[in-house]
């Protein structure tokens, strides 16, 4: 079987944009003076970023804020393009990057099913069948056919996240979601992605926690601006290495 | 582990078979912004028609009581004129914040980009389905001619939009690096209903005059309108050819500029 991911040298410039003019009066007002022109820098947020998830392998991704783990996880999703090096994913990734995207509060939880599952590209006909267990899971009972308006937090996690996983990706990068909601939510959600793993879903988690990623997780990596500064694995399960390319500083 | 060799089903599609899996989010986005709108008036969108409405009792008043006009059936000719104004006018500035204002969405997930301002104008078409059934009601009344050409009108319509969404699509790029270009488009869109046909005949234009107004794109769409839908005839192939001409251009810039921002739109939203 082909690896679930494969990172290849991955490098991400942001282009800070100081003072950017956003309309046509600053615009028009940087002309004559310089100290109201945009500025522009530079900045390396990942650089030469190379490793590999094998199929039903799940990585953890360490790092201190800033260190550029979201920016990773949004270039695996597609949703950034990296400057350098490229990203292969086989299977059907679903980024949990924020719960419930796309929800309205104006429609009812039913219909936001719909809209946030077909951002995932599923067709309706497809959710559908899917919705039962999605109510089930997350506990809301008749609830689900009031505007999420009325759902208080916890609610609209609950079901944000019984989307994304009764969607059944082969791949689920989560980012930091499970570090919102109480207690018994967050457990919850781990129960499902264990269940989800034993059943062949590749994972990459980010996470603050490393007692998280140590319970989850065969591998991790560590961030730190933008470079891997530490890998290793946890399981004693090593017969395939995922960290190739880029030596470990630290 | 097993060792399956099989491509699981959500093998992710390339190419234009792509765009067609996320049909559904289309229809879904549609569907929200329309409920969104009328959300517990049932009947509630029977205001979108107060507008054009309103707008066209006002202009049959000035033009044929303030202004004379020497144009038979004049009020159809009017509302054949507002209506599809009303269609440019309302998809263009609705869409042009429809990029910015999705930024929620984007930042979170993938999906093809051009779904959303496509979406936007699939949402302003979808109010003006109910706005062009009234003129299907009083088609008769207002002195309208049934004829094998109105067959032609789906055409014509099909190629308007199609010139729009090239707009549309331009206008919403360009929207997320210069953040007031709505407020400036909807000044346009207010002088571009007086430097179109839609109250006056052209023909009655001083020859200058006339030369200029024909240079907007929009007439030629209005004289498409106005003769399947007003005068009963073909219209002439000349304006269809250089409505046509047209639609390729803003279909090329914006299909272009937009491929060209989409991949790093995010980042700068
Ligand atoms: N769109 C962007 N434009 C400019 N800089 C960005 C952008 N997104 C993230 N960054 C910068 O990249 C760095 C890494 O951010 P991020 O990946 O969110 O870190 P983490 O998730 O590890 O806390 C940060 O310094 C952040 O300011
Ligand atoms: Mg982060």
């Amino acid at each position: 079987m082909p690896p679930a991911i494969i990172v290849e040298h991955v490098s991400k410039e942001f282009i800070l944009r100081h003072n950017r003019a956003m309309g046509l009066k600053t615009r028009f007002l940087a002309l004559f003076h310089q100290s109201k022109r945009e500025r522009r820098e530079r900045f390396l947020a990942l650089d030469d970023i190379s490793f590999t998830v094998e199929q039903g392998e799940a990585l953890g991704l360490l790092g201190h804020n800033g260190s550029g783990k979201s920016t990773l996880l949004q270039i695996i999703a597609g949703i950034l393009q990296p400057s350098a090096g490229r990203v292969i994913a086989n299977g059907r990734v679903a980024p949990l990057i924020q719960l419930g995207v796309g929800f309205n509060p104006e429609l009812t939880g039913y219909e936001n099913i719909f809209l946030n599952a077909s951002l995932y590209g599923f067709l309706n006909k497809d959710i559908k069948k899917r919705t039962k267990d999605i109510i089930e899971f997350s506990e809301l009972g008749h609830f689900i056919d009031t505007p999420l308006k009325h759902y208080s937090s916890g609610m609209q996690m609950r079901l944000g996240f019984a989307v994304a996983v009764y969607l059944q990706p082969d791949i689920l990068l989560a980012d930091e979601i499970l570090a919102v909601g109480d207690q018994a939510f967050q457990d919850k959600c781990l129960a499902k992605i264990s269940e989800m793993r034993e059943n062949g879903m590749s994972l990459v988690l980010v996470s603050h926690s490393q007692k998280q990623v140590e319970t989850f997780c065969d591998y991790f990596v560590r961030l730190d601006h933008g470079i891997i500064t530490e890998h290793g694995c946890f399981s004693n399960k090593s017969d395939s290495l995922i960290i190739a390319a880029t030596e470990s500083a630290t | 582990m097993q060792t399956s060799t099989i491509v699981p089903p959500s093998h992710p599609a390339t190419g234009l078979a792509r765009y067609w899996q996320y049909r559904d989010l289309v229809r879904n986005l549609v569907i929200k912004d329309l409920k969104v709108r009328y959300q517990g008036a049932a009947l509630g969108f029977l205001w979108s028609l107060g507008n054009p409405l309103a707008l066209i009792l006002l202009y049959d008043f000035v033009f044929t009581h303030v202004f004379r006009s020497d144009l038979p059936h004049y009020i159809l000719y009017l509302v054949v004129g507002v209506l599809h104004y009303n269609l440019f006018s309302q998809s263009v500035s609705q869409s042009c914040e429809s990029l910015t204002s999705a930024s929620g969405l984007i930042q979170k997930i993938y999906f093809p980009r051009i779904l959303v301002p496509t979406a936007s104008l699939l949402f302003t078409l979808a109010l003006w389905i109910i706005a062009i059934l009234i003129l299907v009601v009083l088609y008769p009344f207002l002195g309208g001619i049934y004829h094998w050409g109105l067959l032609l009108y789906p055409l014509a319509l099909g190629l308007y939009i199609a010139f729009i969404w090239g707009i549309v699509l331009t206008f919403s790029v360009l929207q997320v690096e210069l953040r007031d270009l709505k407020h400036l488009v909807e000044i346009a869109l207010m002088f571009g209903f007086w430097f179109t046909p839609i109250g006056y005949d052209i023909n009655v234009l001083k020859p200058a005059t006339r030369e200029i107004i024909a240079l907007n794109p929009l007439t030629q769409f209005m004289d498409l309108f106005h003769a399947l839908l007003y005068a009963g005839t073909l219209p002439a192939l000349s304006h269809v050819l250089i409505a046509t001409g047209w639609t390729i251009a803003t279909l090329t810039i914006g299909m272009v500029l937009f491929h060209r921002k989409a991949r790093h739109l995010v980042e700068d939203l």
